[in-house]
């Protein structure tokens, strides 16, 4: 039993995660005319293989690039700057004793859950009044404070494993303060602060909801509000085939990310609990 | 449709350029941002060049497909009073909740009478646009929905498609025979379009004393009501239905016309759909989805809007796309003469034969017909269609009055003549005056 | 192969304790100043807005008729609260909610076991395991809408017993399991790295010593691994009711709110954003709000939840 466990469970694993990743693959592969009058099955029917033909479709699609230069844009600038905030905020609360500690800390755990549909009607408002509806801004904005909850938590759970005293005996080896924080705590520190990039990187590029309400043209909306409008080259056929090969493409930046740092991630999500 | 689609491409890449360009301030000549739906872009992309001038550059802005989509892209950047909204196409129904909200810059009284009182705008189009006296957007195309078919089909049931032919009759033929019928019954905007032409064909109107707004009569709880009612629940019973019934589309009943002979997907179909129809199959000669070849295209029939009641004449749905002037434009005057500029006969002649997107005017309908591309019956078949046809209620609450029909007449299978009506008929009272929610 | 944390060195106990309180004192204000960008960001965002929904709620105000607005008090509550719809999507969202966590705890408890346990093969677990935790809940929507379609999907011809043209977005149930299915599909990779950090935590001594005891593999699992995980599990629970909770995309790629698969967060966007609602859509927004805080409130007190345990904080 428990030798025939483990593959089973892997097996499971593997068929659970990778099934509907191959399906949408495969049906990015099936001709749109034959979606048209109905291709079922898991593969393209005999006759319906399209090639790169979708591929190339979307990828001649100026909106859908568009879509992707603003994903893209929008979630490292707000990845970016929210790790900063973030990390400042993570390094108080790892090795600082100041008062309101805990609030800031269930404040982070009270905005991790805030329901997210509740806000957008207001922000609209607030956003239109301000100018910066529809803009990059008006999207940084809130996925950098919904995405610090995440980063907070997970940057001051990895700084609490930094051994800061390791940074005194840099100083008192002569070097000085700034030294001893770049050849030091620097390297010990970058994982971790990595790790919740990746994690706010991920939060950001999957946001739907603000996506759709505080954008109403190309000229800030992201991939996901993208692809649930996606028009393909006949507006009353629902392009099924064309949609799969923008979603796949949508999800290639997911794979590599996952791709080279999985053992980052595990680690990120399970708060250095595990180790690779 | 590759072809097409190659097309769509290029052009909107130079959109792109040109918006980039014009972002980085390269010159002060004014920018007109004409927001699109994703219908016939290539002919927009057209004449947003053409119709540029030395004066102002027109850039296109794509909307999404769904009506519902478009309506709430262009409110939310209207509400926001946003000067970048020059040119729109406005679906017909936003016509009257957009002026009424003020966001619509009023035609002036000379393109207006023409408008009106000119004689060579179909009566359907001109109805959409205007509002509260004034005329507030320029008909572009008119869109109108046929009864297309298959002759062999109809032959078989012994459908004589001369005659004006009911609704009950088409679902009968079409189960007696191994055939469908193919409508619009998703929870959208189109599946109001059919339970409006029902009521309308039964004598009835969704509301009346519209102009009263949210205190406008609700007229489902009504004998045309249950009329329409009884349609919905025949096709949702009958073997006709198509699987897919409660999640149909424009697109989703094409692939019946002309089935596979290998598979088992029956002797084709009766289906309520645009005119766009008669350009798709014709591009589809011998392609998956399309008629093997030109003999079974010629099988493709047409024929006007079903009856709800027999007798009584039917009103064929009005769609299309009227041009609108956002009232917070920079430069209202430049817009409004590209506004003219776009919906000239001459673009509406080019929409007809490469888009397959009728026009509003009897003197760009007498250019299409004299071009030989469609046949001369389908033509006069679209344009008494379009004349003739009933529009949706014009109301500034329409996108309410429209979210609460397909709230309760949603899906089809659950319509019951004795209730749905009456239930919908309170619902839509209590949603206008705020009492319940959508 | 898995280890728990190392002992952090404690913060508090650098620098010699009271000697300097001035020092103490400018720590506090580092620290302060410090956390203080992240605060100010995290409440422009949500207790602002959310302050301005509780303002706009008292009107009757919508966005195409703005020269209308005007007072109502708690007329949107009322009405929102005596209305069937309302009742009818916070049904639906809880049963949404309620079984999507019970079956991603089992799955998710299992895949954590195994990965617990894995010797070979972890680098592809892991990645496999990590892409539906990062691909687009949209992308999730459209993939198992297209799956259950029956032109154009595979679950027909794969399920024996039901025909080939059933329409699975034609009934609220289906709809209803579909819809959870993406979601399920798409959260349970959290979950089980979740409980993978809760596991991490149980003792392999504990384990050790009740199979010394003779305790069978599964009175092991309950009576030892289980209960020394519960805070994480109770973690693990806790995010994601409240985020299942607010389920909106699938919903609004799937059916778009047809066929009553509606939730309370469609609600309030349709209110807010399609019908342009301003005044109700805060209501509800609102209201929203609320019965999050009672679930989360709930969730806490009814299962004892331990946050700081969870973080290993003592």
């Amino acid at each position: 039993m428990k030798k025939l466990g483990m593959p089973i469970g892997v097996a499971l694993i593997l068929i659970w995660c990778l099934l509907p990743v191959v399906w949408v693959i495969s049906l990015s592969f099936k001709a749109p005319d034959s979606i048209t009058v109905g291709n079922p099955g898991f593969w393209p029917a005999d006759g319906t293989w399209a090639g790169w033909e979708n591929y190339r479709q979307v990828w001649d699609n100026d909106q859908f690039k568009r879509a992707i230069l603003n994903s893209l844009g929008i979630s490292l600038i707000a990845t970016g700057l929210s790790v900063m905030v973030a990390t400042l905020a993570a390094y108080a609360i790892a090795r600082l004793e100041f008062k309101g500690k805990r609030m800031v800390l269930s404040m982070a755990l009270a905005i991790a859950m805030f329901p997210v549909v509740s806000l957008v009607g207001p922000l609209f408002d607030m956003w239109r009044a301000f100018g910066i509806y529809d803009t990059w801004i008006g999207l940084i904005i809130p996925y950098m404070s919904f995405t610090l909850p995440l980063a907070i938590w997970t940057l001051s759970a990895f700084f609490r494993e930094i051994p800061w005293e390791m940074e005194q005996a840099a100083q008192v080896d002569g070097a000085t303060s700034w030294q001893a924080f770049r050849k030091v705590i620097v390297p010990l520190a970058a994982p971790g602060v990595f790790t919740a990039a990746i994690l706010t990187f991920f939060f950001a590029w999957n946001d739907f909801v603000f996506g759709i309400s505080l954008t109403s043209t190309e000229a800030a909306r992201p991939i996901p509000a993208s692809l649930a409008f996606f028009t393909g080259p006949d507006p009353f056929t629902r392009p099924a085939s064309l949609l799969a090969a923008a979603a796949v493409i949508a999800t290639i930046p997911i794979i590599v990310i996952v791709l080279i740092f999985q053992r980052k991630i595990v680690a990120g999500l399970t708060s250095g609990a595990v180790k690779g | 449709m590759t072809h097409r689609s190659r097309a769509l491409g290029t052009a909107t890449s130079l959109g792109l350029v040109a918006t980039l360009l014009s972002a980085c301030g390269g010159s002060d000549k004014p920018v007109l941002n004409w927001y699109v739906n994703p219908d016939g872009v290539e002919v927009f992309e057209k004449y947003a060049e053409e119709c540029s001038t030395g004066d102002y550059d027109i850039v296109l802005q794509q909307l999404p497909t769904s009506a519902t989509d478009q309506r709430i892209q262009l409110a939310r950047r209207l509400a926001a009073e946003d000067s970048s909204t020059d040119l729109m196409n406005l679906d017909p129904v936003f016509v009257a909740e957009f002026a009424n909200a003020g966001w619509l810059a009023e035609i002036p009284e000379e393109k207006a009478s023409e408008i009106t009182d000119g004689g060579d705008y179909l009566a359907g189009p001109v109805e959409t646009v205007t509002w509260d006296d004034g005329v507030f957007a320029i008909p572009m195309w008119a869109n109108t929905q046929v009864l297309w078919y298959r002759r062999s089909l109809a032959e078989k049931a012994g459908l004589d498609m001369s005659q004006p032919v009911t609704w009950d009759q088409v679902i009968q033929a079409a189960a007696d025979n191994n055939g469908s019928v193919g409508v619009q019954a998703n929870k959208y905007e189109a599946y109001v379009v059919w339970i409006n032409a029902l009521v309308l064909g039964a004598g009835g109107a969704i509301i009346t004393n519209n102009e009263e707004g949210r205190d406008a009569d609700v007229g489902l709880d009504s004998d045309a009501g249950r009329k329409a009612a009884e349609v919905v629940q025949a096709l949702a019973d009958s073997d006709a239905a198509q699987s897919d019934l409660s999640v149909s589309n424009e697109g989703t009943s094409l692939g019946r016309m002309f089935p596979d002979p290998k598979g088992d997907q029956g002797a084709g179909e009766f289906m309520t759909n645009w005119t766009f129809v008669y350009k798709n199959y014709a591009d589809l000669i011998g392609k998956p989805g399309g008629p093997a070849d030109d003999k079974a295209f010629e099988d493709l029939g047409w024929a006007r809007y079903p009856q709800t009641v027999e007798g009584e004449t039917s009103q064929p749905p009005v769609g299309g796309i009227d041009i609108g002037v956002g009232a917070y434009s920079e430069h209202p005057e430049h817009a409004m003469a590209a506004a003219e500029c776009i919906t000239s006969q001459k673009a509406q002649v080019d929409l007809a034969l490469d888009a397959g997107l009728m026009p509003s005017t009897n003197s760009a309908y007498d250019e299409v017909a004299q071009s030989g591309d469609y046949p001369e019956d389908l033509i006069e078949l679209f344009r008494t269609s379009v004349d003739e046809g009933g529009p949706r209620p014009e109301s500034a609450y329409y996108a309410t009055i429209s979210g609460a029909v397909q709230e309760r007449w949603h899906s089809p299978a659950s319509v019951d003549p004795d209730s749905t009506p009456e239930e919908s008929a309170d619902y839509l009272e209590d949603v206008l005056q705020g009492e319940a929610l959508l | 192969m898995t280890t728990v944390t190392a002992p952090r060195a404690d913060a508090t106990n650098r620098g010699g304790g009271k000697v300097a309180s001035d020092r103490a004192r400018a720590e506090n204000r580092l620290g302060q100043r410090l956390v203080a960008p992240a605060i100010v960001l995290m409440l422009i965002v949500t207790a602002f807005p959310m302050l301005r929904a509780l303002w706009l709620s008292v009107f009757n105000y919508s966005l195409a008729a703005p020269d209308d607005r005007e007072v109502v008090w708690a007329q949107n509550y009322l009405t929102a609260l005596s209305d069937p719809l309302f009742w009818k999507t916070t049904v639906i969202t809880v049963a949404y909610m309620v079984v999507t966590v019970a079956i991603e705890l089992v799955i998710g408890f299992v895949f954590a076991m195994v990965m617990h346990r894995l010797v070979f093969a972890r680098g592809i677990v892991r990645t496999s395991i990590l892409i539906p935790y990062g691909i687009i809940t949209v992308v999730s929507g459209f993939t198992w809408q297209f799956a259950f379609s029956s032109t154009n999907g595979f679950v027909n011809g794969w399920i024996p017993g039901i025909d080939d043209t059933f329409n699975w977005f034609g009934d609220t149930t289906p709809a209803v399991i579909a819809i959870c299915i993406s979601e399920i599909w798409k959260t349970t990779p959290f979950m089980s790295l979740l409980l993978l950090a809760g596991l991490a935590q149980v003792s392999e001594d504990m384990i050790e010593a009740a199979k010394v005891d003779g305790a069978t593999w599964w009175q092991r699992l309950w009576k030892v691994v289980l209960p020394n995980m519960r805070a994480a599990i109770m973690v693990a629970v806790l995010f994601r009711a409240l985020d299942a909770y607010r389920i909106f995309d699938n919903i609004f790629v799937m059916t778009n709110g047809a066929e009553d698969t509606a939730s309370i967060s469609f609600l309030t966007y349709r209110q807010t954003i399609e019908q342009l609602q301003l005044g109700m859509g805060s209501a509800l927004s609102v209201l929203l709000f609320l019965s999050v805080l009672l679930i989360a409130w709930l969730i806490i007190k009814l299962f004892r939840v331990d946050l700081a345990q969870a973080r290993q904080e003592g």
